[in-house]
C-alpha cells in the first residue's frame, strides 16, 4: 500500500503519457493531469475475467494501459453499435460520471490479460472542480467520446456538471449583484477608483487653495466646503447636522421617484407601441422627435402656466426628459428584436397578442433597462432646472438659492450630494434590471467566469 | 430497433407532409429594378422524406423556404401541402402555422425563456394543452432526445449544438407535418456537426416528419437526404435532383462507403459550377 502511494504521489512522465493519449484527458494542463494521475490505481485482470457487469455499482472509470477489453452496452442504452473492443488508451466505465445512473450500463470482460487504471468518478469530479475551465473541457470530451465512440448520443447530456464555487444556476438577481461586488473588490478597479478621486480632489485643492489659478481663485476651496459640510453650526445654515439638509434630500428623492415612476409607466408603454405598430409610429414619432430636443429650461415658463400647483410643475419638468429617454430606448429595444423570434413564435402558433407578450416585451427588456438607467440620471439633471420654480425645498433649490445669496460652499455641498444620491439611484435601477432579467444576467455571469 | 428496419419502412410510415412546389416564381422589386430570386421552380417532396436543398449562399433557397413557411409572398406559381394550397398566384402569402415549423439558421430559441418553457411554448400558445400537461410532455420529449439536465437552464447557458437540439424538439412538440431547416448547423464546428447529424437522424427515425433542409454542404446533404436538390444560383431552380439510394437508417460509417463517394463525385461538379457562378455574380454586384 505504501509502495503504491509513493508511486501515485509522484506520477512518472510515462504514466502521464498514458493519460494524455486518452480522448478525455488530451490537452489537460500538466498540474491538473498530475492531480488526476494521483487518483489512479492500477489493476490487473486475466483473460476472461469480468471487470464489471450490467447493473453493478458504477464507482470508477477505467483506462486501459495494455491488453484488450470487450465492452457491451445493454439495449436500454440505445447504442447504435453496442459491442466494442477496447484497447490501450481507451476509456470505459464512464457511467461513473453520469448523474442518473449510479450503476453499470455495460458488461466489460477482458479478452486478453490487461492492465487497467481505475479512477474513482466522485474523486475525479472533485479534482476537475479545482480547475473548472479545464474540467468542463474534460467533461465535454467525455460527452463527445460517449456519442461518437460508444454511439450513444443521448447519454452525454447526462454527464455530471462541474460545480464551481459559484453555481451558474444560482447566479440571479441580488446574488449576482453581490457576486459582482466581491469580484470588484478583488480586482484592481476599486483602488484605481480611489486614485482617480484622490487626483480629482487633490487638483481641486491645489488649483484653488495653493496655486490660486486664475479661473479657480474665486471658487470655494475643498477645505471650506468640508468644514462647512461637517460643521454642527454651519456658517450658511446647511451641513450634515442640520435637519434641513435631509429635508432637501428627501424632497428631491420623492420628486424624482414620482417623476421616474410616471416616466417609466408612460415611456415604456409609448415605446412599445412605437416599436410594435408602424402606424402608431407614423402618427406619433415626428411629434415625439420635435419635442424631444427641447431643453427642460425652455419648458419652465409653460410648466408654470400649465400647472397651478408648483409641485406638479416640478414633477412634470423632472418627468419630461426621462419619459423621452425611456420611450426612445424601449422603441429601439423592440426594433432590435431579431425577426426570427417573431417568426418562430408565429410558426409555433402564437397570435399577435401572444407574440407581443412573449416576444416583444421580454425581448425589449435589456434596452428598456438601459433606457431606465439613462432616465434616472436624466431626471436628476432635470430636477435642478425644475426646482427653480419650487417653493422652498430640494437640492436644486439649495443650489439655486445659494447662488443668489452668495453661499458658495453650500452650492458645492448641494452638487456633491446630488451626485451621490443620483449614483445610488442608478445603481438601484441596475440591480432591479439584474433581478428581472435572470436569463441575461446568467449569460453574463457565465461569460465572466 | 431502428437497425432492423427495412430501408423503405423508414419513409413509408408517414402519409402526411407531402409538399408540391409548382412553377414558383419570386421577383423582388427593391429599388424598381426587378430581381428574380426564384425562377419557375418545381419540386416534389413525398411525405416523410428528407429533402436536402443545396446551393451556394444567397442563391434563393431561403426565399423558397420562406414561401412555404408563410413569411414571404410568391409572385406566381403555387405550393401545396398534402394537396391543399398554401400559396398561389391568387393568394401569394401562406399563413404561418404549426404544421410547418422552421428551425432558423441563427437559432431562435427565446433567450428569456428556459429550455423547458421554450419547448412547452407551442402547445401553450395554441391552447391545445394546459400548462401542467405541456410541461410534462416537454419534459418527456426532452428526456427522449437526451436533453435531461438542461431543462431549467436558459438557452444562453448551453452549447450551440444542444440549442439546436432543443429547437428541433420544440418544433416536434407541435407534431408538425414538415420541418423546415434553414442551414441549422452552419455555425457549428465539424465535430459537433457530425454529432448533430446523427442526433437529427435519430429524432427523424422516431418522428417521421417531412424535412426540408437547406444547406450549402454537399456532404451533409448526401449523408442525411433521401433526395438532394441542387439549385442553380439566382434565379433559383433545381439544376439536378439526386435520389440517394443509400438505405436508411444511416450512421457515420456511410461517409466512408463507396456509394457515398460515387454520389459525391456525381454531384460535386454541378455544385461547384453554381458556386463559381455565385462568386462571379457577387463580384459584379460589388
Amino acid at each position: 500500500m505504501t509502495q503504491q502511494d509513493l508511486e501515485a504521489g509522484v506520477p512518472h512522465a510515462d504514466v502521464l503519457e498514458i493519460y494524455r493519449r486518452t480522448v478525455p484527458f488530451q490537452a489537460v494542463p500538466e498540474i491538473l493531469l498530475g492531480k488526476i494521475a494521483h487518483l489512479g490505481n492500477s489493476a490487473f485482470y486475466a483473460a476472461g475475467e469480468i471487470i464489471y457487469k450490467t447493473g453493478d455499482d458504477a464507482n470508477d472509470i477505467c483506462i486501459i494501459v495494455s491488453g484488450r477489453v470487450e465492452h457491451e452496452l445493454e439495449p436500454q442504452a440505445q447504442a447504435r453499435r453496442p459491442l466494442k473492443v477496447l484497447e490501450a488508451g481507451d476509456v470505459f466505465g464512464w457511467a461513473a460520471l453520469l448523474s442518473k445512473y449510479p450503476r453499470r450500463l455495460a458488461k466489460a470482460i477482458c479478452t486478453e490479460q490487461a492492465e487497467v487504471i481505475r479512477i474513482n468518478g466522485e474523486k475525479l469530479l472533485r479534482v476537475l472542480e479545482t480547475d473548472p475551465a479545464a474540467g468542463d473541457h474534460v467533461m465535454s470530451q467525455f460527452a463527445t467520446m460517449i456519442a461518437r465512440d460508444y454511439t450513444v448520443p443521448g447519454l452525454g447530456a447526462m454527464l455530471r456538471k462541474i460545480h464551481r464555487r459559484i453555481h451558474a444556476g444560482d447566479v440571479q438577481g441580488m446574488n449576482l449583484t453581490l457576486y459582482r461586488y466581491q469580484q470588484w473588490l478583488k480586482s484592481p478597479r476599486p483602488y484605481l477608483m480611489v486614485v482617480g478621486f484622490t487626483l480629482f480632489v487633490g487638483f481641486w485643492y491645489l488649483a484653488v487653495e495653493v496655486w490660486k489659478l486664475p479661473r479657480f481663485r474665486d471658487m470655494p476651496g475643498i477645505t471650506a466646503v468640508v468644514k462647512e459640510w461637517l460643521n454642527p453650526d454651519p456658517a450658511y445654515g446647511l451641513s450634515i447636522y442640520t435637519p434641513e439638509y435631509y429635508k432637501h434630500i428627501g424632497v428631491s428623492i420623492w420628486r424624482v421617484t414620482q417623476a421616474f415612476f410616471l416616466a417609466t409607466v408612460l415611456g415604456v408603454s409609448v415605446g412599445l407601441m412605437l416599436g410594435w405598430s408602424k402606424k402608431f409610429k407614423e402618427y406619433v414619432f415626428p411629434v415625439f422627435e420635435t419635442l424631444r430636443p427641447i431643453p427642460i429650461l425652455a419648458w419652465v415658463p409653460l410648466a408654470i402656466v400649465m400647472f397651478v400647483a408648483t409641485e406638479s410643475a416640478v414633477i412634470y419638468l423632472t418627468f419630461l426628459a426621462s419619459f423621452f429617454a425611456t420611450a426612445l430606448n424601449t422603441m429601439l429595444g423592440v426594433e432590435s428584436i431579431d425577426e426570427s423570434y417573431v417568426r418562430a413564435a408565429c410558426c409555433l402558433g402564437a397570435k399577435r397578442a401572444q407574440v407581443f407578450r412573449h416576444v416583444i416585451v421580454p425581448g425589449a427588456l435589456p434596452f428598456i433597462f438601459t433606457g431606465l438607467q439613462i432616465s434616472v440620471g436624466v431626471s436628476w439633471f432635470s430636477l435642478v432646472a425644475a426646482e427653480m420654480v419650487s417653493g422652498q425645498y430640494g437640492l436644486g433649490y439649495v443650489i439655486n438659492t445659494s447662488y443668489t445669496m452668495v453661499r458658495y460652499p453650500t452650492i458645492v455641498i448641494g452638487m456633491i450630494t446630488l451626485g451621490f444620491v443620483g449614483y445610488i439611484t442608478s445603481a438601484m435601477v441596475r440591480a432591479m434590471g439584474d433581478h428581472l432579467m435572470k436569463w441575461r444576467t446568467r449569460e453574463l455571469a457565465l461569460g465572466a467566469q | 430497433m431502428a437497425a432492423a428496419m427495412q430501408p423503405e419502412a423508414a419513409v413509408s410510415t408517414t402519409t402526411r407532409g407531402a409538399i408540391s412546389i409548382q412553377d414558383v416564381v419570386k421577383i423582388y422589386d427593391p429599388h424598381g429594378a426587378a430581381v428574380m430570386a426564384v425562377d419557375h421552380c418545381s419540386l416534389e417532396i413525398s411525405a416523410g422524406e428528407i429533402c436536402m436543398v443545396v446551393g451556394p449562399s444567397g442563391c434563393g433557397k431561403t426565399t423558397l423556404l420562406n414561401a412555404i413557411a408563410g413569411f414571404h409572398e410568391i409572385t406566381s406559381g403555387r405550393i401545396l401541402l398534402d394537396g391543399e394550397v398554401l400559396c398561389s398566384t391568387e393568394k401569394p402569402k401562406a399563413e404561418p402555422g404549426s404544421d410547418r415549423i422552421v428551425v432558423f439558421q441563427s437559432g431562435a430559441l427565446f433567450p428569456w425563456k428556459t429550455n423547458l418553457e421554450n419547448v412547452a411554448f407551442g402547445p401553450l400558445v395554441q391552447g391545445t394543452l394546459s400548462r401542467a400537461e405541456a410541461t410534462e410532455k416537454a419534459l418527456d420529449v426532452m428526456a427522449d432526445a437526451g436533453l435531461s439536465g438542461v431543462e431549467h437552464n436558459f438557452p444562453g447557458e448551453i452549447s450551440s449544438g444542444m440549442r439546436r437540439r432543443v429547437e428541433i424538439v420544440r418544433a416536434l412538440m407541435n407534431n408538425p407535418k414538415v420541418l423546415l431547416l434553414d442551414e441549422p448547423y452552419r455555425a457549428l464546428d465539424s465535430l459537433t456537426k457530425s454529432v448533430m447529424h446523427e442526433a437529427l437522424l435519430e429524432i427523424y427515425y422516431k418522428n417521421k416528419v417531412t424535412i426540408f433542409f437547406i444547406t450549402h454542404d454537399l456532404e451533409e446533404a448526401i449523408f442525411l437526404g433521401h433526395k438532394v436538390a441542387i439549385m442553380t444560383t439566382r434565379p433559383c431552380r433545381p439544376k439536378k435532383i439526386l435520389t440517394v439510394d443509400i438505405p436508411h437508417p444511416r450512421d457515420y460509417s456511410v461517409l466512408t462507403s463507396r456509394r457515398f463517394r460515387e454520389l459525391m463525385e456525381e454531384t460535386n461538379e454541378a455544385v461547384h459550377e453554381e458556386a463559381i457562378k455565385a462568386f462571379a455574380a457577387g463580384e459584379k454586384e460589388g
